[in-house]
């Protein structure tokens, strides 16, 4: 029984991103234009942190091929997250624009279908990216390669749950869409440094608030130990956050429901 | 004389007007100072670990306290721009241009009003906050009058520059059907090239007077260098190197502008 | 019985911004309504813009909890069970498209058939009779953005019958679409309402629709019923009216005819409101010829809002809902 709805569910989630793949198709060039700027733009960060590292020993224990897994990882989940949970990052403006209600009216499980709206060409550059990169420098062998493509998922539910979670602000803030989008550049940027430059209290922050440190320290450790329970920590984490990320988005769905917001746009 | 005046005026309300609109995004507003308070505290640690790691007092003529009050600058700087490019683009690929060509402004000149008017109210409040958050950081102020004066002069060239660098990008519209690409690439060397997150003095040596003579270190890099290291010389030449590109960013902006206009005569927008 | 609704309340509570403080007001947007749809009945639910339709249609629909009150559509109680009421529901929002913009409508009706969870046999035969009866078949295959509106609206109200809803929402179904493309949409309605006994809810401002589609009117205003009949008494009553407007080459002669009422007369120009259960339009027209040369001449439904400030004007005397039930 439980078998049979999550595939139902991957059959629909692949109806998605069909729809979605062939939507962006109609204008093959914009989409290609825009996931090759994503690569290429990429590509320039790591550029710039490989030669930052290798100038500077400000991270003693860490290689210039540490560097670019957390860089190829954290693309590559982001990548996977937003390919097929596009929606997520507009779900501020879903919300406070009142255009929940027509989700409303499908026979399926409102957040888990919602998500599925959208795709972002640019997703499409992060993942190609990740798993390029990854492939391409750090040349890993076998147990390494499987073991990242699994961290890859784990990494992409955590996106997704904190993305649910900024989108979700705009239930109790109104329109809080670019707060949102600014929670998401600060969460990449803790993702996307090495995490031991960050000691002390802040660490509490970065297991909770802005949980980075389940894509910037457990699946790194992991990789490098090529320790499943480092793996594990990570996918605890990431599911961790994204059933908190349920919650809230459900919690919000009650303000919602209650009609108080929709008043709130006049 | 008088006409001149009048004209400068229109300008001027323009990007007051354009300022003002922006100041009700006031959650925006907001939200991105909350960034930039992520940003900083991040680089401070990463900087600190470089500085302790290195064992050194200063680098590139910096101490610890200045390379932050440096950062908080180039933050400051790339966190004020505005999206231009994709409203152009947009413009462009609704047709709403033609309806901007006939207005008595030359479109151009018209964007940059604008632009310069939503900037600089992002500056001021970035570079007022980024302060304050910078010195929570390093309880102190390594800045000089000299400096503040230098960046208040250094700042609105970089600021055109910059401009004409993203009407391009928005151009491309013309061309292609989607900047977006163009447009990440260009940010991401905006901030790269131009110093956002090292003082392009700790390039290599040959790589680093290359950087520092590109445009995109006139935008970024030169303003916050002469703010936390003012030195009369290099704003002079900087000054020079900046009003160069400016000429020649006119120049390209001139003639692919002109091509376009083409486009819109023989296809209608 | 399609729909039941006991003393539907909605409260809502607005927070106004006065400087710093927030004051909290309470607003009745469904102040204790009720009513019964009987099923293959056609509803027309109309009033001003915040007079309370949208949300009655929210609760019924699930997608806001009742302050007060109950309701049962189709058995269900929408705000407990939303998602099971979602399988035999359908909902046309003229100004929202559940179409994707850039494909044909084809790819959508595959993803509402996933969505639906339709068996693949049932949901074909049930999209080919869409296609045959709405007449889809020239441009199925077209992305939705090159169609034309009364195209897009004609594939968006089979997408809502795709998975064979036994009650369907319309909300402005028709609004910014041409004529002739109107006259059609409307007929189809009808005829998917009359033959294949769906049940109808439709709001609109185009007083035809209304005309067309619904066998029965409600009309709402500040969160009240304040008329509710059949769509005969109705039209006897308040739909009679037509209005005529004529321009003249020249000076025109005054209008003098019994149930032709001059609202306004220019130079050259002329309005008329007729009252088609004493005159008929073409005696009107007829007369009007005679008044002088005309240059254009137009006959048009009068707007919704004045029908409503026609039914205030008018002593009410069947307003209960209990003589449909």
């Amino acid at each position: 029984m439980f078998f049979a709805k999550i595939l139902n569910y991957i059959r629909l989630a692949i109806a998605y991103v069909r729809l979605n793949w062939l939507s962006h198709i109609e204008y093959r060039n914009a989409f290609y234009i825009e996931a090759a700027g994503m690569f290429l733009n990429n590509v320039i960060w790591l550029v710039f942190w490989v030669y930052f590292f290798k100038a500077f020993p400000t991270v003693p224990t860490w290689t210039s091929s540490d560097v670019i897994t957390l860089w190829a990882i954290s693309a590559a989940g982001w990548g996977i997250a937003f390919v097929i949970f596009g929606n997520c990052r507009f779900l501020a403006n879903i919300i406070s624009t009142g255009q929940l209600d027509a989700w409303m009216l499908y026979p399926r499980h409102l957040l888990s279908h919602l998500i599925l709206g959208k795709m972002k060409p640019s997703a499409f550059g992060d993942m190609v990216f990740g798993f390029a990169m990854y492939l391409f420098f750090v040349r890993p062998d076998f147990p390494h390669l499987a073991l990242f493509c699994i961290l890859t998922v784990s990494v992409a539910i955590l996106f997704t749950g904190f993305s649910i979670v900024a989108g979700s602000l705009s239930f109790f803030l109104g329109n809080a869409e670019s707060l949102a989008l600014h929670l998401e550049f600060a969460m990449i940027c803790f993702c996307t440094y090495p995490a031991p430059i960050f000691e002390g209290r802040i660490r509490w922050l970065l297991y909770t608030v802005l949980p980075a440190l389940f894509v910037s320290y457990y699946p790194i450790e992991a990789l490098r130990n090529l320790s499943i329970e480092q793996a594990l920590y990570a996918f605890a984490g990431s599911l961790a956050f994204a059933s908190i990320a349920v919650y809230v988005f459900y919690f919000g769905l009650k303000r919602y429901e209650s009609g108080n917001l929709t008043v709130m746009r006049g | 004389m008088k006409y001149s005046h009048t004209i400068f005026r229109k300008y001027f309300a323009l990007a007051f007007i354009s300022a003002r609109s922006n100041f009700a995004y006031f959650a925006e507003v907001l939200s991105r100072q909350l960034f930039l308070a992520v940003i900083l505290y991040i680089l401070l640690r990463l900087w600190q670990q470089t500085y302790s790691h290195c064992g050194l007092q200063q680098m590139a003529g910096l101490s610890l306290p200045q390379m932050l009050w440096y950062l908080t600058a180039t933050e400051a700087i790339i966190l004020s721009s505005s999206p231009i490019s994709t409203i152009m683009d947009e413009e462009i690929r609704s047709g709403s241009l033609a309806m901007q060509l006939i207005r008595p402004t030359p479109y151009p000149l018209y964007r940059l009003a604008l632009y310069l008017g939503e900037r600089a109210l992002r500056l001021l409040a970035n570079f007022f906050i980024g302060s304050i958050i910078c010195f929570v950081l390093v309880r102190e102020i390594p800045v000089s009058v000299v400096g503040i004066l230098a960046l208040a002069m250094a700042l609105p060239l970089a600021i055109i520059l910059d401009f004409l660098g993203n009407f391009l990008v928005g151009l491309a519209a013309f061309w292609l059907e989607n900047t977006s690409g163009i447009l990440f690439i260009y940010s991401r060397l905006t901030m790269v090239l131009g110093g956002m997150l090292i003082p392009l003095d700790l390039l290599p040596a040959p790589y680093s007077n290359l950087a520092k003579s590109l445009p995109f270190a006139s935008m970024v890099y030169g303003p916050a260098r002469q703010f936390v290291h003012p030195c009369n010389f290099e704003l002079l030449q900087f000054i020079v190197l900046q009003i160069s590109w400016i000429f020649v960013f006119s120049i390209i902006v001139w003639q692919v502008y002109s091509l376009a206009l083409k486009r819109v005569a023989s296809n209608g927008g | 019985m399609a729909i039941k609704v006991e003393n539907l309340t909605k409260q809502f509570i607005l927070n106004k911004r006065d400087g710093w403080r927030s004051i909290k007001t309470e607003v009745l947007a469904v102040d204790s309504i009720n009513f019964s749809v009987n099923s293959g009945q056609s509803l027309a639910l109309i009033g001003p813009n915040g007079a309370g339709k949208s949300t009655t249609i929210k609760m019924l629909t699930g997608i806001l909890h009742p302050s007060a009150g109950q309701a049962k559509v189709l058995g269900l109680t929408p705000w407990r069970e939303r998602t099971r009421l979602a399988y035999q529901i359908g909902a046309v929002f003229g100004q929202r498209s559940q179409l994707w913009y850039h494909l044909p409508p084809e790819d959508t009706f595959e993803l509402l058939s996933r969505i639906y969870n339709l068996d693949r046999n049932q949901y074909k035969e049930q999209r080919n009779l869409l296609i045959e009866r709405f007449d889809l078949g020239p441009f199925l295959k077209t992305p939705v953005r090159k169609l034309s509106l009364g195209q897009r609206m004609r594939a968006e109200i089979a997408a809502s019958l795709l998975h064979k809803p036994r009650l369907l929402f319309l909300d402005e179904p028709t609004i910014g679409v041409d004529i002739v493309a109107r006259q059609e949409l409307r007929d189809l309605i009808r005829e998917w309402n009359k033959q294949d006994g769906v049940t109808v809810l439709i709001t609109s401002h185009d007083a035809g629709d209304i005309e067309h589609v619904a066998d029965r009117v409600i009309v709402i205003n500040h969160g009240h019923i304040v008329l509710d009949d059949n769509l005969s008494n109705m039209r006897q009553r308040y739909l009679s009216s037509k209005i005529l407007s004529a321009r003249f080459h020249g000076e025109h002669k005054t209008v003098d005819l019994h149930g032709a009422k001059v609202l306004q007369s220019a130079n050259y120009s002329i309005e008329v409101e007729i009252d088609t259960s004493v005159v008929t339009t073409e005696k009107v027209i007829k007369h009007i010829l005679e008044l002088g040369t005309i240059a254009d001449i137009s006959i048009e439904d009068p707007p919704l809002e004045e029908i409503i400030a026609h039914i205030y004007s008018q002593p009410v005397t069947n307003n209960d809902s209990s003589t449909h039930t």
